[in-house]
């Protein structure tokens, strides 16, 4: 008897254990009703609202995709304006950001608080609607040009952008006779000196949204017929052509050759600004499941900060908000974002078709 | 006990003992860490929908994966390239390493041991650097030797490493070690009495190098050369930096860049892990037939053993030469490569104005934040010992239960340590990240489940090293210690482990180094207390340049040196000594 009572009276306790810990659930808000409380605050009550709750929470499992030291020195920063959150920072390739969301919200856990990536990795996460909306004061700081990278829905921060663009080694082609448009990387004067990485997402997205669907098309084949050199590796493609390996980045990132050339002047690199730059947002995600959404909270509210926005400068990444480290005021942008599956599969199906993944 | 199930030739009472518990801890061992990411991998292939969407778990299955995967022309062609790619590499990596195995360990070339430490030591350097600094020395447009031989012919462009030989060539001196190892193993193993009766029955040293010695040390030969053929149909970076340029499409680039749109495709990935896996498996039946008679290369026995060297005579200043070009071609061109980029802000050829440039500032970059490099490199080097110590200690048991025994499971056992080859590691550490989410065992974030993993990745190769050595071990010394009453576990140990040595020290060393170099399975279990030396090297591919990266290998080359000196003379203590 005594027996049974014990195991009834043990079973009753755990009975109301997981009630009061559903009851303690379903009382802590949502990241999102939080979110949404915050937006009703002023901008001063919002950010002492969104301190206290940080410096409760203590702690942010952020996921950056600055890689290295990059990151860390950025992150190092925010540590040291709010001394009372300890980031836990992974740092990885923007698709790999993405995957591990996903993984670990499929599987339940919610290890990951916030994440930065590219927003053309983005439509993935948005399929699963992992993302928590999120209205802040402080996207009205992003200039008018960079508006196009909000989101109506505000389920990201964008907090810098990045840039796809021509240019070439001045040793080995002189100022005049560069190429000037991305059709003149046609031109049979640049066959076989023009390199491209394999089939990118990104890169065509932003040629599709330049060039529109027909003539990308006729551009990939011509391009195709220019026997490109096809390599994996934007930093390596960029110090090879610097080199002397070859003439001309069909497809690279721009400034990897304008640190090269600030650390070194005699470095052989020019960016060919007659050609549209193909640029896109970075930017900070929040879990739906954050664990510690205070803390992402203020942490996506700080990457648009001054101190934020000018290490992105000092380290020749492209802030939203000032100048630009490399790039004159004028220089043609043309931005942009996702598009659908569908279309991705196309442009893939393109480049496969004519240029291929090697010669 | 019934005696049919396997250790013949023991005293019965012997099998009750701790050889039970240990073969079922080796089954356990090989059920968690080998059977359960098979079997994730083969449920991803057969499903449509991906891990965590709803159907993933149904019992519904499809070979919708299978169809895509080998379905189209592109594939086939693909891998019509990757079997010409493997053979070439494979009969040329053989060959180096078989001669360079030979020469030190079997011979009285001078200065054998010092090839032997410089072969070793390309394991060390990164796959990337050494294929950039092959870029550097043989590209057309800058590559070094062109610039010298023009400077001193006239001739341009000689060598191009954008081909299918330069792919092959510098692909097969990243495998020579791999050839080397193995052989040096077995060759440090082989009782030379059977050669010196040959020699005294008038044959000559080539004769009996191909009638007694190439014969004794076939299970090595069988393993180097499947192991070889395995590791280039898996390799990615030599495709990847050459193939492009070269036109040169291989499976692995196949698979690279079908399933390297975000979100992945798993399914895509299973299939073609399990394509690879049914490859392996035929190699390893085909290995299995070539060492059937397994106590034809039992050359350990109970009688006295020394391993003696040849006497080459006046050939060995020859042997010598070659010897020393070859190393210089497989390690110290390229480390020369890497050590100069390393000094330089850019990469650029060398000239006179370049030399007057050079500094230390990309070490002082690399050393003044230590949280930065010697926090992973502490971390590597802890994976480092704990999975190689762990992966040879595990092979060693499972090794025995394969080649000593008649266990009906000895086959299944062989086949599940050896099966991890075939899964890619963005496959195997998937398949890690997603057991240990969906079992929440505190190891996420930990050096731990880095280490896991590595204990499945690198089982394959180590079971190989160890089985060349443990198929060369006569059972009657065994057999004689159990007459003797000594318990299995302390025969194990007092008798086996010794004489295993060779192979233990070989495969030691190749797991410690690959635990540094090994990147895909660290970035995708990295957070932010468990980044290794790996995660840098490809944070400074990433984002700086390649003499930053340069300048990290050469700290690498530096700690590992240290380590596996450290570590071999700690083997030593344990072995058998050789008479030289």
């Amino acid at each position: 008897m005594n027996k049974i009572s014990a195991r009834l009276l043990i079973a009753s306790g755990l009975l109301v254990i997981a009630a009061v810990g559903r009851l303690h659930a379903a009382a802590a808000p949502t990241p999102e009703s939080l979110f949404a409380e915050l937006a009703k605050l002023s901008p001063e009550q919002r950010q002492k609202r969104v301190e206290e709750g940080a410096r409760k929470e203590g702690r942010l499992n952020f996921i950056h995709t600055f890689r290295g030291k990059l990151a860390r020195d950025h992150v190092r920063l925010f540590e040291k304006r709010y001394a009372f959150v300890k980031v836990e920072m992974a740092d990885m390739g923007s698709q790999d950001a993405a995957e591990r969301l996903i993984a670990e919200e499929t599987a339940g856990r919610h290890l990951t608080d916030a994440i930065s990536l590219a927003v053309p990795d983005l439509p993935v996460i948005l399929k699963q609607n992992l993302l928590a909306k999120y209205p802040t004061p402080a996207t009205r700081r992003v200039p008018k040009q960079f508006q196009g990278f909000l989101d109506k829905e505000n389920r990201w921060v964008p907090w810098y952008w990045s840039e796809h663009g021509i240019s070439y080694n001045t040793n080995l082609i002189p100022p005049e006779k560069a190429p000037k448009s991305w059709e003149d990387l046609c031109k049979p004067a640049y066959k076989g000196q023009i390199s491209f990485d394999p089939p990118e997402t990104r890169f065509m997205v932003g040629l599709y949204v330049m060039m529109g669907e027909e003539k990308f098309q006729r551009w990939v084949k011509c391009i195709g017929e220019n026997q490109p050199i096809i390599q994996r590796g934007h930093t390596q493609r960029m110090n090879l052509m610097l080199s002397g390996d070859h003439a001309i980045q069909g497809d690279n990132f721009l400034y990897v050759g304008a640190q090269e050339k600030k650390k070194d002047p005699k470095t052989p690199y020019a960016i060919v600004y007659s050609a549209p730059i193909l640029a896109y947002a970075g930017v900070v995600v929040i879990n739906k499941n954050a664990q510690h959404p205070h803390a992402a909270a203020l942490f996506a509210d700080w990457t648009l900060s001054e101190e934020s926005q000018k290490y992105v400068a000092d380290e020749f990444r492209g802030p939203l908000i000032g100048t630009h480290p490399y790039l004159p005021d004028d220089v043609k942008l043309v931005t942009f974002g996702n598009v659908s599956d569908e279309i991705v599969d196309r442009l893939h199906k393109y480049w496969n078709q004519h240029i291929g993944r090697g010669k | 006990m019934d005696l049919r199930s396997g250790f013949s030739g023991l005293p019965a009472r012997i099998r009750l003992d701790s050889s039970r518990f240990a073969l079922g801890f080796v089954l356990l061992i090989l059920l968690y860490q080998v059977a359960i990411p098979l079997l994730m991998v083969i449920w991803t292939s057969l499903k449509v929908a991906r891990p965590g969407e709803p159907g993933f778990f149904d019992f519904s299955f499809s070979v919708a994966n299978y169809v895509r995967a080998f379905g189209s022309g592109d594939f086939w062609h693909a891998s019509w390239n990757t079997l010409c790619f493997a053979l070439a590499s494979t009969a040329l990596a053989f060959g180096l390493g078989t001669f360079l195995a030979w020469v030190v360990h079997r011979t009285n070339t001078p200065l054998a041991p010092l090839i032997g430490v410089i072969t070793l030591g390309r394991i060390i350097i990164p796959g990337i650097l050494i294929t950039v600094s092959w870029i550097l020395l043989a590209s057309p447009s800058i590559g070094v030797l062109n610039h010298l031989l023009e400077a001193i012919t006239g001739a341009k462009r000689t060598f191009n490493v954008y081909s299918f030989w330069g792919m092959v060539w510098v692909h097969s001196l990243e495998i020579t070690p791999l050839a080397y190892l193995l052989l040096s193993a077995a060759l440090q193993s082989m009782d030379p009495r059977l050669e010196e009766a040959s020699l005294v029955a008038g044959a000559g040293q080539w004769s009996t190098f191909r009638r007694v010695s190439l014969p004794l040390i076939l299970p090595a030969v069988g393993a180097a050369v499947m192991l070889l053929m395995i590791y280039t149909i898996e390799t990615f970076e030599v495709p990847l930096l050459l193939g492009g340029r070269a036109g040169v499409r291989v499976y692995t680039t196949e698979i690279y860049f079908n399933t390297a749109r975000t979100p992945t495709d798993w399914g895509l990935s299973g299939a073609y892990s399990i394509a690879i896996l049914m490859l392996c498996a035929g190699f390893l039946a085909a290995y299995f037939r070539l060492v059937r008679h397994g106590e034809r290369y039992q050359t350990i026995t109970g009688k006295d053993f020394r391993p003696r060297r040849i006497d080459l005579g006046a050939w060995r200043y020859l042997t010598c030469a070659l010897g020393l070009l070859l190393v210089f071609l497989i390690t110290g061109l390229p480390f020369l490569v890497m050590v100069y980029a390393s000094l330089l802000r850019r990469y650029q050829p060398p000239s006179l104005e370049i030399l007057h440039s050079m500094s230390l500032e990309n070490y002082y970059e690399i050393i003044r934040d230590p949280a930065y490099s010697s926090g992973p490199l502490w971390n590597s080097t802890l994976v480092g010992l704990g999975s190689a110590t762990a992966v040879m200690l595990l092979v060693s048991a499972m090794s025995y239960f394969v080649h000593k025994t008649r266990l009906r499971a000895r086959k299944l056992i062989d086949f599940l340590g050896f099966a991890p080859i075939a899964m890619p590691s963005v496959v195997l550490g998937a398949a890690f990240l997603w057991f240990y989410l969906l079992f929440p065992l505190p190891v996420l974030g930990t050096l731990t489940i880095i280490a896991l993993a590595y204990v499945t990745r690198y089982m394959s190769v180590a079971l190989r090293f160890v089985s060349t050595s443990m198929l060369q071990i006569h059972t009657e010394l065994e057999e004689a210690a159990a007459v003797a009453g000594g318990g299995w576990w302390k025969n194990f140990r007092a008798i086996y482990l010794p004489l295993l040595r060779p192979g233990l020290m070989a495969g030691w060393f190749w797991v410690m180094v690959h635990a540094y170099r090994e990147l895909t399975i660290a970035l995708m279990l990295a957070r932010s207390s468990n980044r290794t030396a790996a995660v840098v090297i490809y944070d400074l591919w990433e984002n700086g340049s390649f003499p930053q990266l340069s300048a990290f290998g050469v700290l690498i080359f530096a700690l590992l040196i240290v380590l596996v000196l450290v570590g071999q003379s700690v083997g030593k203590r344990f072995g058998v000594r050789e008479q030289v």
